[in-house]
């Protein structure tokens, strides 16, 4: 079976995703998920043990058809750590979705979720493991059409209308990348993403080249909600079910930093005279994940809804991801790559501690939550934990990544950008306290009583993740190291 | 509508049978000409949303229970992955047709390639036939 | 059981004692007393590592690389085991008066601060034992999140108020100061480890060293340095207990210990000194030391005079810090540990009164000699060490930080530092002269005696006999910390 590594945490989801409809049964197609889930999670790591020690890439093509006619599959270290990230992060809020789900989307509707989700996830990882620029199209659509769908089943009327912004957003930005995408294979003759980085220099400072990659900068951001293309991400994430949100907070924009990073790096490159990314990366980038750290994070301390809260705080921490990615450099990038995943874990972690408090006290809005320190210790302690891994507290996994940040950010003399970037983790401490104070200094509204601390079904995928975000926070081998290396192989350091 | 018998039996009785004939053509040309899994789909679907038109949604639906319609979506996506799946299993990649039949590869490609595409023409009339039951629906028939 | 033992069990006893403390919940006796326990056996541990310390050996643990070439690692080394040898033998004691003050005031969530104040020992020892700046940071961050949660115990407005200022300063100073100094010296030097002689010598210069050391100096929050004081008073609200160890010894003396190891062994004493780039860092000292004792004149409330007291008493460690000279620097190590005894025995003082009086404001005091005469004869005892009048340990540590000042010319430092102990007469002696000199506002002219429970009375004077014994121990001392400066006849 190792030899059809690459393609099988896309196969496995995929072809799931019908089988858990067909079941019709709603414990049969959640088991059936969560099985395959936690199978493709093993595929995942195995993928990226193979990558990491071979230090080759996993290549694969579909039907056998080699990459100038066909679909190449085409895992390097960076496509294996974002299969994990998505992987891993899908199947620990998959486990927790059962009962969850059970009190928010009604009983008939689980095999459904269930397919969606599976489908979702597919998307995902066919992004991250294809070598071919249509083909991540194609994907990104895959997963997309699922999420509009797993996000219209939130239980408030408003998820619709979250929804339908979130559709006509993000189909403007999946048509954009088709644009940019057709305009690059006019130019290069393939959609191969190897290939065309080959031919890419010959179509220096041609007009159609550029065009494209205005495109592509704008559909990208639009799909990973990079300010101000953000306008769909708060409400799709406040009123979609719990898991929903836990599963879309932590990979799907993710995913979309990932292909940023793969056109930055892989096609365009950053070096030499072939580099045409350059205004984006020097000025476009930069500006809108700054403007993003500080607006996004200043909203997210007037949010009244947490869930709401932690979806602007996720816009403000794209814009850390996005740094990264700009600053070009092996720290740098490594942050960038690092924080994918670290802030996957974090915010997971965040958004299924909502889920147990949604499910406890059936609301996510903080002035319900005052004296929840008390009603449900166990919960409210897993989101300090994560709360703290939002600001970057030492021992955490935001911490890792914001390191690395301002070192690459000093190691290129731009003393402004280090301040900047730990300013503006300073405005996460308000927002993260705002809700530790609520939630711990207040009495508990009346009426409230008999609020108990969540079931262990729910508790045990909290701490999973929450407790991950620790650890990658000591032990940085398989996260910080990965990413480094990832950084080195797009700079072409290491071959 | 079901007043109008000039359409009733015109456009649905007599023409039915041959849209959809028309359809298993396209399907099963679609390897030698034009055509393929896509247009044959929507042409069934297309066929078959006509009957809904003509005798409303309930009487097509008694036809083609919603359970079907539904099931067939996903069957199709299991076809064509399924395909997949047996080649990868007789040795060859993912959807390598060839290995499909042990003597020739290109009869292997044909089998193939004709499975993938039955797959594809079901997933698209189901699908075709769930999207015009949920518009003209509205709801009332969705699960 | 070798050095590298005692050290790994110098950190694993806190963390013991404050897991106990969050399991065993039902039953206090047992709980109290397992606290007890492993803080003796942490003070066993930690005296044993002494011997070690004074011969010249410097054993290190590196426990996993965090980043590629920094990993969490552990060094003992003479600064620290001076601190970890404070922060041990003050960790029992505070103990037991910790348990006689929140059983005599029927506080609720007992396990939860004997929990988090085991963490926040746990912390203060990793401090002392970080081999680099990262593992210090590390410690240095996770001491302000455990301490927290004993600030804010009471959990009412006045707690929250309190700890939004404590965590609010301490957080914010660290993150866009302290944090911003570690990585920029990483990327200059390449490495964060303490090595003797600093590792910035020769890498960095000019302005860039004054930039370095402001971020690191104000960084520190918990150093208290002004403007960044207003931590100190606000963390006031906790329980005394809290005041006692946290404010007077752990946190604050971690942020100076902070200070004095990134001079001594990022910078280096030689480094500072041939750049002066540390003189501006005199003065801010300085302003701190006698504005904080001017302010601790005005207050009436017992212990924000003390709290403030403090910020100008941890101005004298960091003045000795930045005059990075053989006295400063022996000055500074030494007044951490005799500002330390001599402060908890102030702080354990006025919880007693609140036990057993129910009195906070300086102007209530009048007489309560006659009723407390033991605590408040301990109290007296403190106060002149902590002004600094011989026979007590605090004689010492000014002495030689005013010898630091005098061989570095600052004729003027000297002079603050005069007027500064004048102040503390000021502020501090008035007390004891109210409380026996002055009969009571109310009752009886000499009331019957009314003492605090015995296990806050005999820590407390544990405490002040402490300080008159430091005057007669100090030559340990100064030989431990004697090697910390180069050339000064003690090697290393």
């Amino acid at each position: 079976m190792s030899e059809h590594l690459a393609v099988l945490p896309v196969l496995l989801p995929l072809l799931a995703a019908p089988i858990c409809f067909l079941l019709r049964n709603r414990i049969a197609a959640m088991g059936t998920a969560i099985a395959v889930c936690w199978v493709t999670f093993v595929a995942g790591v195995v993928l990226l043990r193979t990558v990491v020690t071979t230090g080759a890439p996993a290549i694969y093509e579909l039907g056998g058809w080699s990459a100038d006619v066909g679909i190449v599959y085409h895992v390097d270290t960076l496509a294996a750590f974002v299969v994990v990230l998505v992987s891993s992060l899908g199947a620990v809020v998959l486990t927790f979705a059962p009962q969850s789900i059970a009190k928010e989307i009604p009983k008939e509707k689980h095999h459904f979720f269930a397919a969606l989700y599976l489908l979702s996830m597919a998307g995902l990882l066919g992004i991250a493991v294809t070598g071919d620029l249509f083909n991540v199209f194609v994907f990104l659509e895959i997963s997309s059409l699922s999420t509009y769908a797993l996000i219209s089943l939130g239980q408030d009327r408003r998820a619709l209308t979250a929804t339908f912004r979130y559709l006509i957003l993000g189909t403007v930005g999946a048509t954009f990348i088709l644009i940019g995408t057709g305009l690059m294979y006019q130019m290069t003759g393939t959609l191969n993403m190897a290939e065309m980085a080959a031919h890419i220099r010959e179509t220096e400072g041609v007009r159609t080249v550029l065009v494209a990659i205005a495109f592509l900068t704008a559909g990208i951001g639009l799909k990973m909600a990079l300010f101000p293309l953000h306008a769909w991400l708060p409400n799709a994430y406040c009123y979609a079910p719990s898991s929903v949100t836990a599963f879309v907070a932590a990979t799907s924009t993710k995913v979309s930093v990932y292909v940023l990073i793969r056109w930055i790096y892989t096609i365009f490159g950053t070096q030499g005279p072939g580099s045409m990314s350059g205004v984006v990366v020097d000025l476009v980038l930069p500006a809108m994940a700054i403007s993003g750290m500080f607006i996004a994070s200043t909203v997210a301390i007037f949010q009244t809804n947490v869930k709401r809260l932690l979806a602007f705080s996720s816009v403000a921490q794209i814009g850390y991801m996005a740094l990264g990615v700009s600053l070009v450099s092996e720290s740098g990038l490594t942050a960038g790559i690092a924080h994918l995943f670290n802030h996957a874990l974090t915010k997971g972690g965040l958004f299924l501690a909502m889920g147990c408090i949604a499910y406890r006290i059936g609301s996510v809005q903080l002035a319900d939550m005052r004296g929840l320190g008390r009603r449900m210790p166990v919960t409210m302690f897993l989101w300090v934990l994560g709360g703290l891994g939002l600001i970057g507290v030492p021992c955490t996994a935001g911490f890792v990544s914001k390191w690395y940040l301002v070192r690459a950010a000093l190691e290129q003399d731009a003393l402004y950008l280090a301040v900047i970037i730990l300013l503006s983790s300073l405005l996460a401490v308000i927002y993260v306290w705002r809700v530790i104070e609520t939630a711990y200094f207040q009495e508990p509204p009346e009426g409230k009583d008999e609020v108990t601390e969540a079931p262990l079904s729910l508790l045990i995928p909290t701490a999973v993740l929450i407790g991950a975000s620790i650890y990658f926070g000591l032990f940085t081998e398989w996260s910080a190291d990965v990413a480094g290396l990832a950084a080195r192989e797009l700079l072409g350091v290491v071959r | 509508m079901r007043e109008v018998k000039i359409l009733r039996v015109v456009s649905a009785k007599t023409l039915l049978p041959f849209i959809l004939l028309f359809a298993l053509y396209v399907q099963f040309h679609g390897d030698f000409g034009p055509g393929g899994g896509f247009q044959a789909g929507v042409i069934f679907g297309a066929g078959l949303i006509l009957h809904a038109l003509v005798f409303g949604l309930n009487e097509s639906r008694r036809v083609i229970p919603e359970w079907v319609i539904e099931s067939a979506a996903a069957v199709g996506v299991l076809i064509y992955g399924g395909v997949g799946v047996v080649a990868m299993l007789k040795g060859g990649k993912f959807l390598e047709y060839g290995v499909l039949d042990a003597h020739d590869r290109v009869h292997g490609q044909h089998t193939g390639l004709i499975l993938i595409e039955l797959g594809v023409g079901v997933t698209v009339s189901a699908v075709m036939l769930a999207i015009y039951g949920a518009l003209a629906g509205r709801g009332r028939l969705s699960t | 059981m070798t050095s590298e033992m005692a050290m790994i069990l110098a950190l694993v006893l806190p963390l013991v004692a404050a897991g106990l403390s969050f399991v065993i919940r039902s039953a206090p006796n047992v709980r109290d007393a397992c606290s007890l326990a492993v803080g003796v056996a942490l003070l066993g541990v930690v005296i044993s590592l002494v011997p070690t310390v004074m011969d010249g050996g410097r054993p290190e643990i590196v426990l996993f690389e965090i980043f590629e070439g920094l990993p969490i690692a552990f060094r003992l080394e003479p600064l620290g085991m001076l601190f970890l040898l404070v922060v041990a033998t003050l960790w029992v004691i505070t103990t037991c008066y910790a348990i006689g003050y929140m059983r005599g005031h029927h506080e609720v969530n007992q396990s939860r601060f004997f929990g988090c104040f085991g963490l926040a020992i746990f912390a203060s020892a990793g401090a002392a034992l970080a081999g680099n700046m990262l593992t210090l940071f590390f410690f240095y961050e996770l001491l302000t999140l455990s301490t927290y949660p004993l600030v804010t115990h009471h959990q009412n407005e006045k707690a929250k108020r309190g700890g939004r200022i404590y965590l609010g300063i301490l957080i914010s100073t660290s993150i866009a100061m302290l944090l911003l100094a570690v990585i920029w010296t990483y990327v200059i030097a390449g490495t964060l480890d303490f090595r003797e002689g600093g590792i910035l010598a020769g890498k960095a210069e000019g302005p860039m060293v004054i930039v370095l050391l402001a971020l690191y100096a104000f960084g520190t929050g918990k150093a208290a340095l002004m403007p960044f004081h207003r931590w100190l008073p606000a963390a006031m609200v906790a329980p005394t207990p809290v005041s006692a160890l946290l404010h007077a010894v752990a946190v604050v003396k971690v942020g100076v210990f902070t200070v004095l190891k990134v001079v001594i062994y990022i910078f280096g004493i030689g480094f500072l000194t041939d750049t002066k780039a540390s003189v501006w860092l005199m003065w801010a000292a300085a302003t701190t030391i006698l504005l904080g004792s001017l302010v601790a004149m005005t207050k009436d409330n017992l212990k924000e005079r003390l709290a403030y007291s403090t910020v100008s008493q941890l101005g004298y460690i960091v003045l000795g810090a930045a005059l990075a000279s053989q006295w400063g620097i022996i000055g500074s190590g030494m007044h951490i540990a005799m500002h330390a005894v001599g402060k908890i025995t102030l702080f354990f003082a006025a919880g007693a009164i609140y036990v057993a009086a129910h009195k906070t404001q300086v102007s209530q005091l009048r007489g309560i000699g006659r009723s407390m005469p033991f605590t408040m004869t301990a109290y007296s005892l403190g106060a002149i060490s902590v002004i600094g009048l011989p026979p007590f340990g605090g004689a010492w540590s000014k002495w030689y930080l005013a010898l630091g000042a005098a061989e570095a010319g600052q004729a003027i430092l000297v002079g603050v530092l005069m007027v500064s102990s004048l102040l503390n007469i000021w502020y501090l002696m008035p007390i004891t002269m109210n409380a026996f000199f002055v009969p009571p506002d109310e009752g009886p002219a000499y009331p019957p005696i009314k003492e605090a429970p015995l296990f806050c009375v005999v820590p407390l004077c544990l405490t002040a006999l402490g300080s008159l014994a430091l005057f007669f121990c100090a030559e340990p001392i100064y030989r431990l910390l004697l090697p910390l400066v180069p050339g000064a006849g003690g090697g290393g």
